[in-house]
């Protein structure tokens, strides 16, 4: 990764991950030991062969499909986002609302998560009706819930607690 | 022994003596009734009778003599006292163990109060004893039900607690759903974000 291109080697790891998770005879072939490791080959071989992916992409596919670990692209791929966020200084946000966010309302949110871990935020928007209202934001491991269900189980501890 | 010998040989001289007497008698009787020929035969005859008599109390004599009567009476009475004197043991002996057997009886008789006695107290004790483990035992099994039934009762009061707030909450967010308004998203969503804007 010394080219510096490591964030395009990431989007493109992710790229083929889906593809390759979301087609079931692709991952069957490549992954089904039943075929020899040539043939597995040459079925990557022809798959990549009609994308534009880096050379070398191309060759960590082809490393881990001959060590056997091409079932575990979805986490690689998932290791190597994380590890390119912290070098880019990247947060990922998980945001659950039970309605669409405003754009204005979007932009004061990741203003705010900015401020508040010191890094660039990349938000993705989820919605969720059994949150009932507020929203709910997960960075990392920590969860910043402001939910009205959450709100309602407060309440309800408090009650259970006989607060 | 020789006391013996001296009254038997007394007593046969006293029976010969008597003997004799009788005879002289009876013919003296029958010489004073009659007269005659007839006494003379009659006295003839008496004479040849207690002749008679006489021998065989003579032969009696003789044959008791050489036969060895008195050592066989002797021996007998020997016997006898012997006999005596060991039955006299006996009964001394038996006397001696019924004493014995009576003092026995008496002691056993003792004892057996005594034990009787022992074995009432060791009853009544283990009675008390039972008694008392029974109770103590009924207290435990008292106080174990007692905190059973108040670890129930607060089991289920925290249970139906448990369902009645679980209800509530379920009824409040069903109504917040139905109530929420795009407004009230707004406002929660400006809330959260000022929050956030605070903690930093």
């Amino acid at each position: 990764m010394e080219d510096g291109r490591y964030q395009d080697y990431g989007k493109e790891l992710r790229a083929f991950a889906d593809f390759y998770e979301s087609h079931r005879e692709l991952n069957q072939a490549i992954s089904n030991p039943a075929f020899t490791l040539e043939d597995r080959r040459e079925i990557l071989k022809a798959v990549l062969s009609r994308t534009a992916m880096s050379e070398t992409i191309r060759n960590f596919l082809n490393l881990l499909l001959d060590k056997n670990r091409i079932t575990a692209l979805g986490e690689i791929s998932a290791l190597f986002e994380q590890l390119t966020d912290e070098v880019s200084n990247i947060v990922r946000a998980d945001v659950v609302v039970s309605r669409p966010l405003t754009g204005e309302a979007e932009g004061r949110l990741g203003k705010a998560l900015e401020q508040m871990t010191s890094k660039k935020v990349r938000m993705s928007l989820r919605l969720d009706k059994s949150i009932v209202g507020g929203i709910r934001v997960k960075i990392g491991d920590m969860v910043v819930d402001g939910s009205v269900k959450a709100q309602v189980q407060g309440i309800k501890e408090s009650l259970k607690r006989g607060v | 022994m020789e006391t013996y010998r001296m009254n038997s040989r007394r007593l046969s001289l006293a029976a010969l003596g008597l003997a004799a007497a009788i005879v002289f008698l009876a013919s003296y009787a029958l010489a004073s009734e009659g007269g005659g020929a007839d006494r003379r035969a009659d006295l003839l005859d008496l004479l040849y009778r207690w002749i008679n008599f006489a021998l065989m109390v003579i032969i009696l004599v003789v044959v008791l003599r050489k036969v060895p009567i008195k050592e066989y009476f002797s021996s007998r009475i020997q016997r006898i006292q012997k006999e005596l004197e060991d039955l006299k043991m006996q009964r001394e002996s038996a006397q001696q163990k019924a004493q014995d057997l009576e003092s026995r009886l008496k002691a056993f008789e003792g004892e057996r109060k005594e034990m009787l006695e022992e074995y009432r107290a060791e009853g009544l004790a283990e009675k008390e004893r039972i008694l008392a483990e029974a109770r103590g035992r009924a207290k435990q099994i008292l106080e174990q039900a007692e905190v059973s039934i108040q670890y129930e009762m607060q089991t289920a009061k925290e249970k139906l607690k448990e369902e009645v707030v679980a209800l509530a909450a379920q009824k409040a967010e069903e109504i917040i759903a139905r109530e929420m308004t795009d407004k009230d998203q707004d406002r929660l969503v400006n809330e959260f974000i000022e929050k956030l804007g605070n903690t930093h």
